[in-house]
């Protein structure tokens, strides 16, 4: 019966973690709408394809309609993301602009926009993909880093809100993960097989958004590493630039 | 005690609220250029004497940028020892959502337009070893009353946290989180603080604080009524 199929909206789920979040929801017998710049992977069967560039005002304003009309959804991940790395003055205007639009303001209009038309389902979640670089300074990508700390407090600021319309909200933190988009921002002579699994974290994540909890850290290690970097600023700070930022490309 | 030689001092939003306050608490000592979206005639007669004015509207954060780099060649500075980038609005959704106007005005106001300045401004403060000073705000941890503004203030803590790291022994960079001031901010943002108000530090008071902060780098520094009762606005170091 369509009529109880339970619907999601992911964004960016054409790849990446989003990809392996479309699968899992699909496995999970979501009717699963995906919102990406790309066209996503013919083998993925979806409820409904939106194309749209977060990077453009104008795109997603043209698109919210059919966003909502395509709802209302029982989850909504907001999960589109873009990076930039390097030394912070020698990464161009615009790739700035971009990192801030598609990681920051896009998903903060979405989720407005959508709470807004109550095209959440009471009962329902949201969720915002932040970045584990949250707990710690991200030397080498400090825009990144800005973006997804934004992302990550506007959540946290809406949540008092959504509840009011039975809707909770989760802040995903993933670490590093084996999808394309890292391995295009990892550091030279990075082990990618210490990267985790997206079908994994996607996993977590999606547990973690249906139990409403405020926030989802896959893998013990990355829980670790969130702590320390709480508990220990500086050094975790100063280890993330060995790590990133002295080992930059060019 | 000995003064310091003058600074070459940039501070954007300095026509109004907190950037004015700090204005006229450095001019006696420093040398002084202000921005703010207002025009050099609405200004006239309220900035701090010997201080120079750019017109530079925040909202468009390219132009503003560009206006910023002209503005301090004109002036005939080719070098900053200190930058504070303190323009910044606020609007608060009441009980309803943020409009999509109003988070794109917000984040390009206070976050977007402060990184293409700190990233145009790099070389002038490079050259000498200056200080990069970003103001945040104690919302910066989340703020249901004004989720965009927390936001983008977040935004900054993250930017600063990074930028402190890359710029280390070359630019100094830091980020102040001031507390709520008795400044123009609550009603431009349509938010009556109410008899919290009577909390609200001066807005000298504050810039007070924010100098010394200034003065000794360190970062975050959060600036509010608890620093203030333990004497933080007439202790500490002067600039």
């Amino acid at each position: 019966m369509t009529g109880k199929q339970k619907r999601a909206l992911v964004t960016g789920g054409s790849a990446g973690l989003g990809a392996a979040i479309v699968r899992r929801l699909t496995a999970d017998g979501y009717g699963v709408v995906v919102l990406d710049r790309d066209e996503p992977p013919p083998d993925q069967r979806l409820a409904d394809f939106l194309p749209c560039d977060l990077a453009s005002r104008t795109e997603l304003d043209r698109m919210l309609p059919d966003l909502i009309a395509a709802g209302p959804y029982d989850l909504a991940v907001l999960n589109a993301g873009i990076s930039a790395t390097g030394r912070f003055e020698a990464i161009s205007a615009q790739a700035h602009l971009d990192v801030l639009r598609v990681n920051t303001e896009a998903p903060m209009v979405i989720a407005a926009r959508l709470l807004e038309a109550n095209s959440l389902k009471p009962g329902g979640a949201m969720v915002f993909v932040s970045s584990l670089s949250h707990f710690t300074g991200y030397p080498g990508a400090a825009t990144y880093a800005a973006s997804k700390d934004a992302l990550a407090i506007y959540a946290r600021s809406l949540r008092k809100v959504a509840k009011a319309r039975g809707v909770t909200i989760t802040v995903a933190f993933p670490g590093p993960l084996r999808t394309d988009h890292a391995e295009q921002h990892a550091p030279e002579g990075a082990d990618a097989s210490k990267r985790m699994d997206p079908d994994l974290a996607a996993g977590r994540i999606i547990a973690d958004a249906l139990a409403g909890r405020n926030m989802s850290i896959p893998g013990a290690g990355n829980r670790l590493v969130a702590l320390a970097g709480r508990m220990f600023p500086k050094p975790m700070t100063a280890m993330m630039r060995r790590l990133i930022y002295d080992r930059l490309r060019g | 005690m000995s003064r310091a030689r003058p600074r070459r001092i940039l501070i954007t939003g300095g026509n109004a609220g907190l950037g004015l306050a700090l204005a006229q608490r450095l001019a006696r000592d420093h040398k002084l250029l202000l921005s703010g979206r207002k025009s050099q005639i609405a200004v006239d007669g309220s900035l701090p004497r010997g201080a120079g004015y750019i017109v530079a509207d925040q909202a468009d954060p390219e132009m503003s940028t560009q206006a910023l780099v002209r503005g301090i060649r004109d002036f005939g500075w080719d070098r900053l020892d200190n930058a504070v980038l303190n323009a910044g609005i606020g609007i608060a959704p009441g009980e309803g959502f943020d409009s999509t106007d109003a988070i794109r005005n917000t984040l390009d106001v206070n976050l977007t337009a402060a990184i293409l300045q700190a990233q145009a401004l790099f070389p002038l403060l490079e050259k000498s070893r200056g200080t990069l000073t970003f103001i945040g705000s104690v919302a910066h941890a989340g703020s249901a009353t004004v989720p965009a503004y927390a936001a983008s203030k977040a935004g900054l803590h993250g930017l600063a946290r990074a930028l402190r790291s890359e710029w280390k022994g070359r630019v100094s960079v830091q980020i102040l989180h001031p507390g709520p001031a008795r400044t123009g901010m609550h009603d431009k943002a349509g938010y009556d603080p109410g008899r919290l108000r009577a909390l609200f530090l001066k807005a000298d008071d504050m810039a007070a604080m924010m100098a010394s902060a200034i003065a000794s780098g360190r970062s975050p520094a959060t600036l509010s009524f608890g620093r203030y009762l333990g004497l933080g606005a007439v202790l500490g170091r002067r600039l």
